[in-house]
């Protein structure tokens, strides 16, 4: 790829530039990021872990591809395959990508799913201020999801 | 809505109303404007050029949203919001890919060091190998910053800390053509940084006395124009809550 002209990166990374063949010019390999699972939360999946992403996707289809062992879905809502069959185009992860899926409503809380709902700003400063320790990070996961913590 | 903090403190507001519209007089009309996230004054000088002197000028933010028309100014620059009414959403691979073809004309970075060279750094405060400080890095800056036809870069402060001779790093550089701040306006010269002009109520030996490498005093330093009178009304119009001054420290 290009870039990275003036940066200390490729040098401290042990990033390897190549000769692009067709044009001469100097391009960096970046190696391949094989991550094993992905966790992805979705606002719509039927049962098979189809799942549509509504608004922006950010690197969840790039992360969907990647995961050598798969991915693990959250949905807002599980719906009849039938009903995403409809409009295929709208399905960004294909179902034979995902290992497991689950129904989550408010998964994402206190981040945002757009558009049911948005950042939580008060609860995000809560855990920001919590979590500065083991103590507050567990005190946090029991309030947030009780009988979860651990 | 995203609630309303207590109102700025006065230096904070004069600080915050000043970089804005400083950012958002760098965008030309017509142009291809890029911001990444953490970026709240980049994000709010861009709807503010868009409601003045460029209309016709294309956002293009790091989430992927064209052009949005958000219905409140989120305090994320990442938010949803800003899905809202967008032209399109265009995909980060579609976004490094618009950068490596030389498709953006102006990118608004952030940045821990400076240096006089213009380099940015992002990564290590310290020797890299055992730093003091590890930063976030600098997401896709490394890639962004050479190829964007010109990138400006803004801090919410002026200190030798972070104006420095040597960056610890280079994590980014390429293409830097101003830094904004509190006190002034830098700009590349041949030479590298130099002082371009001074904010009202600084002077030009307060901002070499903050700043860890030499500036070149020697010439007349003009005053850079306070926000007019239409450019504050604007501004208080796109961002009533006050989203512009949430990256300063309280005091």
């Amino acid at each position: 790829m290009r870039g990275f002209q003036g940066s200390d990166i490729p040098e401290r990374s042990g990033i390897f530039t190549i000769e692009d063949p067709y044009t001469g010019e100097s391009l960096y390999a970046i190696p391949a990021l094989r991550p094993d699972w992905a966790l992805i939360h979705v606002q719509k999946a039927d049962a098979e872990g189809n799942a549509w992403i509504l608004g922006n996707r950010h690197f969840d289809v790039e992360m969907s591809r990647a995961a050598t062992r798969g991915v693990i879905l959250t949905a807002e809502e599980i719906v009849p395959g039938e009903e995403l069959a409809r409009e295929p185009e709208m399905t960004a992860i294909p179902g034979f990508l995902v290992r497991a899926v689950a129904e989550a409503p408010g998964g994402a809380r206190p981040c945002s799913c757009h558009p049911r709902y948005g950042v939580d700003a008060e609860e995000v400063r809560r855990y920001m201020a919590l979590s500065a320790t083991p103590e507050g990070l567990a005190e946090y996961l029991s309030s947030a999801a009780p009988g979860r913590a651990t | 809505m995203v609630p309303t903090r207590d109102a700025p403190p006065q230096a904070v507001r004069r600080a915050g109303d000043q970089i804005t519209v400083c950012l958002a007089r760098e965008i030309r009309e017509g142009e291809r404007v890029f911001h990444g996230v953490n970026s709240p004054l980049p994000m709010v000088a861009i709807f503010l050029a868009r409601r003045l002197h460029a209309p016709g000028c294309v956002l293009i933010e790091i989430a992927g949203s064209v052009n949005p028309r958000p219905r409140f100014m989120p305090r994320s620059t990442n938010d949803p919001e800003l899905c809202h009414g967008a032209a399109s959403l265009f995909s980060n691979a579609d976004i490094y890919d618009l950068f490596a073809r030389g498709g953006v004309d102006l990118a608004f970075l952030g940045g821990a060091q400076i240096d006089k060279r213009g380099r940015v750094n992002m990564s290590y405060i310290g020797d890299p190998a055992s730093p003091k400080v590890r930063l976030p890095g600098g997401g896709g800056g490394a890639v962004i910053m050479p190829q964007a036809g010109r990138t400006v870069v803004w801090r919410t402060a002026h200190d030798r800390r972070i104006f420095v001779q040597e960056v610890d790093f280079a994590t980014q550089a390429g293409s830097l053509c101003r830094v904004v701040t509190p006190l002034a306006i830098l700009a590349t010269r041949g030479g590298g940084l130099e002082l371009e002009s001074v904010h009202p109520g600084h002077t030009p030996e307060e901002v070499a006395g903050r700043t860890g490498f030499p500036l070149d005093l020697s010439g007349p330093v003009p005053r850079t124009p306070p926000p007019t009178r239409e450019e504050l009304a604007a501004l208080e119009e796109i961002d009533p809550g006050g989203v512009r001054f949430s990256e300063f420290k309280a005091p």
